[in-house]
Parts: structure tokens; sequence; C-alpha cells
């Protein structure tokens, strides 16, 4: 196992090389003039120029990756020009905002979609089942941007229980971020919980009808035992996937939450780099983002061996589970 | 199976209730309309010393330091910490004293000679403990700005002389009399050079500066904390501190006003007008803005290189109709020149020569041309709602009174502009704003050195054009002379109609009705304490 992993960390490498590859192109094939959109309107031909000229975009195309490899060589993800600051930086002051905004929203997710998932499974065709699957359809289907703005205006502007924008600040206490973080992690949860919840469902279903579960409650097993011990145990594999998928998103940034909520968080930051065309951002943040996806993979079929000891990663198999 | 199948149907509707219920539980209380307010105001001896505004801005501020600021949210912020030279008055007819007390021009018009005060302190930073100001670090701040300001706000200038600690000799390298406008601007405020060589790139995230409120904290992508300076030269401030806190989206920043959350929410357009204006804790002010919206036509390629077609355009739109169904919320009004009626180089005799809505005669003249069926183009706009629906409209009448088909291409900001600058685009929307000094619009928006940049993107070229231009800033500093200069300027450039400019839009914010003496402006600058203005907050 240990052998495996340390594969799969080296493999890393080659995937985030052509990440930054194909980012560096993509940001200078795409229309707009960093200096110009960064100056703005009122900017003069010459002051473009000026600008130009000190953010390096007259080197060729070649040199300017070149520059770019090197930094990465030397761990720097780059610079951003509308900051100018470096990239490594920003993230680290935005991604902590988003890991907490991930973790709520994923542990109300689990909470919520998880059990009414194996519930649903367990009674099905239940009026439970109707009603709750129905609510996970619209969920899986609602628009965020409504959903967050309808929020708001109930719990803040009419019941005024919650604050409406950002993130609050730990130095008047963690009750303030924490009420700051119940609005948002709510709204961005529901997706992810309708998401589990049908996932759930439909891979418990799939295990209930299996021969072993019979047997299991032929010999005399609690209920709950029968559930949880083995049905649920070994319906994970494919909700483990959609969990592993789900969180890389969350961690990658919910932009439109963010910028709902005016969380200070890497999804909009990322948006508003690509739309400044802030090319050194852009870069570091999507090399940054494609880590994360790679890493959560990772654990993501860890897991999977760790619950289902029938999965092994040797050499004479391919990787098992199937992600 | 029946009772299965009814149970079903009767699981869904309960879902669909519950959903519905869950909508409707959020609708909004409608309540009368309030009437109209006009500008709040507190006499002199009911002001209150005490409290902490807090202003929503709807973009973040990314650099403080005045030579690399690019927006007018940074601006904003800047103004509040630091000072100018001189400023323009709450009407942005004069310019007034500021860290300056009275200036002469000699007769060559290069040299500017400038009084300084004697009182004016700098706010306790790192690298200096709050000392006195002199003529030395304005020549310090200048030239910096003059030679790495990222937007050149005082290429104009050559060196500055200090003559003694409170008196300066401007030098310019050739005359120019937007010097004095340049000099209100945020990107030439004083500031320490301790500070700027202490702090080398990050003085931007520790802006240091003479002005009403200090810089406590810059929260990137949050807020920005100001709190009073004890030991400001000018009248002392009201207000405890001053938070700029960055709301992003409109309907929130709107939320946040009616929770309390904010005291200031700025740049208002849409729904969320209506909804302050029915709110009896809130007020809605509106100034006309400095602001001209328009559609530029391409001068160098295509059919509207020819002034016909241009003219054949421009009568087949109801501008005044379009208009109205733009800004449904009266944010604007119909504009007729590429320059704000607030500007002093404005015309209103120049009126007349736009054509008016004439279908027929539009008809005529694209005939004449030689497009009698009309023929296809495109119009280009950033992702606006209030540019999107304008070319909606503008599209339909084309395609009803010429038979012109014309393509609405949508674009976010980094791809508009760099069509429309290449001269691209056949047709874009965009809109301009800038000081009252026409200087500041036309130009870029008609010299023709500016081909190339976004300003003059359509390709306006006129050498006649370009000599009133140039005249009316280095031939004279009188502002009559020079109003004239432009005003020729400007009839030429009416007469080419190079462009429709439609419509002014209004400055709109709204405020929690306990914020007295706030003054919108309509450069869009929140300068909160000047010699007219010193907000203040009713408990």
């Amino acid at each position: 196992m240990l052998k495996y992993i340390l594969k799969r960390l080296v493999e890393i490498l080659p995937t985030l090389f052509v990440v930054a590859l194909i980012t560096f192109f993509v940001t200078r094939i795409i229309p707009g003039d960093p200096a110009s959109v960064m100056l703005g309107p009122q900017a003069s031909v010459e002051a473009v120029e000026k600008m130009r000229v000190k953010l390096g975009l007259n080197e060729s195309i070649p040199k300017q990756f070149l520059i770019y490899m090197n930094d990465i060589l030397h761990g720097n993800f780059g610079t951003s020009f509308y900051y100018n600051e470096p990239v490594t930086l920003l993230i680290l002051e935005r991604f902590p905002n988003t890991v907490i905004l991930a973790a709520a929203s994923m542990i109300l997710a689990l909470l919520v979609g998880i059990p009414i998932g194996v519930i649903s499974a367990t009674k099905q065709y239940s009026i439970f089942d109707y009603v709750t699957m129905v609510l996970a359809l619209i969920g899986v289907s609602m628009p965020i941007f409504w959903l967050g703005l309808m929020m708001v205006l109930t719990f803040s502007v009419n019941l005024g229980w919650l604050p409406s924008t950002g993130m609050g600040s730990m130095s008047k206490g963690i009750m303030d971020v924490i009420k700051h973080l119940i609005l948002p992690s709510v709204c961005l949860a529901t997706i992810p919980a309708a998401m589990f919840a049908r996932i759930t469902r439909s891979s418990m279903l799939d295990i209930i009808r299996q021969d072993y579960i019979k047997t299991a409650r032929a010999k005399g097993l609690r209920e709950s035992v029968v559930i949880w011990k083995h049905a649920f145990k070994n319906a994970l594999p494919p909700i483990i996937t959609v969990v592993g998928i789900e969180l890389a998103s969350l961690l990658s940034g919910a932009i439109l939450t963010e910028t709902i909520f005016s969380w200070p968080g890497m999804g909009k930051m990322v948006v508003d780099a690509i739309e400044k065309r802030d090319y050194g951002l852009v870069q570091g943040s999507v090399l940054f983002i494609a880590l994360i996806y790679v890493i959560t993979n990772l654990i993501v079929d860890i897991l999977y061996a760790v619950v289902n000891p029938r999965i092994r990663y040797t050499k004479t198999s391919e990787r098992g589970g199937g992600a | 199976m029946k009772a299965h199948n009814l149970k079903r149907i009767i699981c869904i509707l309960i879902a669909l209730f519950i959903c519905i219920t869950m909508v409707a539980g959020c609708g909004t209380g409608t309540k009368e309309s309030k009437p109209e307010t006009s500008e709040a105001t507190g006499g002199a001896a009911d002001e209150k010393d005490g409290g902490t505004l807090t202003i929503a801005l709807s973009a973040t501020p990314k650099n403080l330091d005045p030579v690399d600021y690019t927006g007018v949210y940074e601006g904003n912020v800047i103004i509040n910490v630091c000072d100018t030279l001189v400023k323009y008055d709450k009407s942005l007819q004069n310019i007034i004293p500021a860290i300056a007390t009275e200036w002469s021009v000699s007769d060559d018009m290069k040299t500017y000679t400038f009084k300084l005060r004697d009182d004016v302190y700098f706010q306790k930073g790192k690298y200096q403990d709050g000392r006195k100001m002199t003529a030395e670090d304005v020549k310090y701040s200048l030239e910096r700005s003059a030679k790495e300001s990222a937007m050149n706000r005082l290429s104009m200038l050559d060196h500055v002389d200090v003559v003694s600690d409170t008196e300066i000799k401007a030098v310019l390298k050739a005359p120019n009399a937007a010097f004095l406008t340049a000099l209100t601007d945020a990107g030439n405020t004083i500031v320490p050079k301790e500070e700027v060589e202490g702090w080398g790139d990050q003085f931007g995230l520790h802006l240091v500066g003479t002005g009403p409120f200090k810089l406590v904290d810059f929260i990137k992508d949050d807020s920005v904390v100001l709190e009073r300076n004890e030991k400001y030269w000018g009248q002392k401030p009201h207000l405890d501190g001053v938070v700029f806190k960055f709301i992003s989206d409109i309907n929130m920043m709107a939320n946040a006003l009616r929770t309390g959350e904010i005291d200031v929410a700025t740049d208002l357009v849409g729904e969320s007008i209506n909804v302050i204006k029915q709110s009896d804790d809130l007020v809605l002010e509106e100034v006309p803005g400095l602001v001209v919206s328009y559609v530029y036509m391409n001068m160098m390629q295509g059919p509207t290189a020819d002034r016909k077609v241009r003219e054949a355009i421009i009568s087949a739109v109801d501008i005044d109709e379009m208009v109205k169904g733009i800004y449904t919320w009266g944010e604007a009004q119909r504009g007729y020149l590429p320059l704000p009626p607030g500007s002093w180089g404005y015309d209103p005799s120049l009126e007349s020569l736009i054509p008016a809505y004439n279908p027929e005669k539009a008809k005529q003249l694209l005939t004449e041309a030689g497009y009698p069926n009309g023929f296809e183009t495109e119009i280009h706009v950033g992702n606006k709602p209030a540019r999107m629906k304008m070319s909606t409209i503008m599209q339909n009448y084309l395609k009803q009174n010429l038979n012109i088909d014309m393509k609405i291409q949508v674009s976010e900001w980094g791809t508009f502009s760099d069509i429309a600058s290449k001269g691209k685009a056949p047709l874009y929307g965009m809109s301009w704003t800038w000081y009252p000094d026409p200087y500041f619009f036309l130009n870029q928006m008609f010299h023709s050195s500016q081909i190339g940049s976004l300003g003059n993107g359509q390709g306006f070229n006129n050498p006649e054009v370009d000599k009133l231009l140039d005249d009316a800033v280095t031939t004279t500093v009188d502002i009559n002379e020079r109003a004239a200069l432009y005003k020729k300027a400007l009839k030429l450039i009416v007469e080419e109609l190079p462009q429709i400019d439609y419509a002014h839009e209004k400055v709109i914010y709204g405020l929690n009705k306990n914020v007295q003496g706030f003054v919108v402006s309509p450069d869009n600058q929140i300068n909160l304490v000047t010699s007219e203005i010193n907000v203040w907050k009713q408990k």
C-alpha cells in the first residue's frame, strides 16, 4: 500500500506540468490585454505600453514560459500582476477561509444527506421516501444565487437573526465567525446534501437486495446492525467517490456563494483574476486547484481500500474500486 | 397499485407545497412609498461627534499606493487618508485650497508657484513619528507621481523646486492647463518618503498621509478600516472612524443596508433603488453624474465609416424612448453630447445638431449611402444589464426602420476592451466618466493620438479638432478661453456624428437615515471631511 501511495505522489508531477502548460497558453490566447484591463478604460496608449513592459508581457512567449517554469522549480507559484504580491501569499490568505466554508458545508451535507439516503432506501416507497427524493431533486436543481438571496431576505432582512455578508472576525470572538458562516454554508450544502441523499439511496438499494443481507437478517441480527454495519459499509464506495468529487469542488472555492455572501475565499479570487487577466494569479491558482483535486482523488482511493479490505493495490492489479 | 400511485401523487404535492410556502414566506412586505427627501443636513449646533460610518464599495481596492492605484474604489480610500495640494469644491466647478493656500501661474504657463500650509502633519507610521509635512515632501510626492504613476497622472510635470519650507515651484515640460485638475487626483496626494521607502512594495497596504483619517487595517477582499486623525489640520472629523466594506453583489449591498450592517450603499442600480425608496429607515440620494453613456460607431472601416450611415442610424433610434426603456427606475437622463452637462465645457446650443427621431429620413439617408436593403453588423458591449438592454432596444429600432441586422456581442470586460480598443468593433457601447474639465473627456475620446486605446477605439481623426484640443491646454489657463476652444472643438466633433451619446447616468446612493451631512458627488468621490463637509451620525 505504501508503495502505491508513493507511486501516486510521484505521478502528480507530470500532471501538474501539463496543467501549468495548458493554463499558461490558454490565458495568453484569450483576448484581452492584462495591462489595459488593469489600468482601466481611462488609460492612455502610453500608460498601457509602460505597464506591459513592467509586467514583462513584451518578452517572447517561450521566454515568459521559461521564467515561469524557473519560478515554479524554486517553489514559487509566481507573482500576481494585480496585487503585485506572491501568489503563494494570496492563496494562503484565502484558502483557510475556503476551507472553513467547505468543511462546514461538507459536514452539514453529510449529516443531512447520508441519513436521509439510508432511511429512504430502507423505507422505499414510503411517504418519507417520496417527499425527500423530490426535495433532493429540487435541491440538486436549485440555482444557488436565488437560494442565497432568498435566505438572506428571510433570515437577515426580515428576521434580523443573521448577518448578510462577510466572514466576521476572530477578533470579535468565534461566535461572530460562526454567525457569518451559517447562511453561506447552508446555502452551499444544499446541492451536495441532495446529491449524497440520492447516491446513498441508490447505492443502498443495490446492496439491500443482495443475498448476504438476507442472510444477516436470517441470522437474527438487529435491523440497525444489518443496515449500518453490513449494508451501509458495503454501499460506501460510490458514495465516497461522490463525496470526494464534491469535496475537491468545495475546496476549489464556491464562486457563486462567495460572491453572494462576500466570503473572502479562493473561488472569487480566481474568477476575478481571470476577468482581470492576472496571468500570474490565474496560473498559480489553477495549479493549486489541480493539486487539490489530485490529492483528494488519492485520499478517496485510499479510503476505498480502508473501507473494503478486498480492494488491494498491488503490482499485479490495476487500481481497484474505480474512481 | 392504485393506492401506490395515489401515495406517490400525494407526496409530490406535499413536497411542492413545502417549497411554495418556503418561497412565499420570503416575500417582503410592501410599505407605503415615501415622499422624495432632500439632502440630509444637520445644523452645526446639532452635529455630534462619535460613531463609525460603514460604507459599502462594490469592488475591492487592491493597492492604495497613489502611484499604483487604478480605480475609483481605491481613490475613495486614498482621499480620506491623504491630501492633495488643491481640491474641487462641492459644486465641482471651482478649485479650492487644500494643502496649498494660494497659487499663481507664470506668464509662459509653465511654472506654478504654490504657498503651503504650515500646520500639516503626517499620521504616525512605522518609519516616522507623525512629523510635520514640508515642501520637500510635496516635491518628493509630485515628482514620484510624475515618474512612476501607472496611469501617468502627472506626466506634464518636469520637476519641482523647493523655495522654502512652505513654498514650491512646479515646473511643467510644456504649458498644460489641466495641471491644476490633475493635482486634485488621489494619485497626486502627499506622502512621506520614509514610509514609501521603508515599506517598498507594501506601501499600498500601509498608506500614510496627512488626511482626516488614518489607515488602521486593510483586510484584503473584506474591508479597509480608518480611524480619526486627531492631528488633522482641517476641521476635526465628527466620526470616530470609517469602514469601507466590499460587497460585490448589488442586491446583497441593498440587503446589508436594510439590516443596518452598512450605513451607505454606493452605485445603486435597478430594483434595489425601489426597495430603498420604500423603506422608512433609509434615504435614497441621487445626483446627475459626470458620465456619458454612448455607442461608438467605427469611423475607420465598414458601413459606419460613412457619415450618412451614421446619421441614418441616429435618426432611426428614438433615443428618448430608449432611455426610458433602459432606466426604468429613473437612473439616468437623456444625453446629447459627449460631455456631461455638469462640465464647464458643455454647450447646450449644440444639442440641436443631433438628428431627431425620423425613421423616413433615416431610410432615405441609408438608401443614398448605398444600402437600400440595410446590412449586417455587430454591437459589442460589456456584460452589464443596462448595456444589454440598450443593445436590444437599439437592435429592434435598426431592424424595424432600416432593416439593419445588428448582432449583439456581450463579453466580459477584458475581451470587450481588447476588441473595441483595437478598432475591431463596428459599434460598441460603454460609458466614460472623469473630471469636469473637458480635457479628460474629449482628449482621450477624440484626439487622433489616442486611436488604439479604448477611448478612441472608433478611430476619430480630425486634424482641426486635434489642434483645438491641443490649444485648449497649451495656449491658455484661463477657464473662459479654454471653454471657448472646447466649444469650437465640440461643434466640429458633433457635426461628424461619430456616436450616439444617449444618457447621463445618475450617481445613486442609499443611506441610513441617521447619516448626516453626507454629500453624494457627481464624480462618485466620497469626501467625508473637507472645508465644506463633515459627515456625522445621529445616534
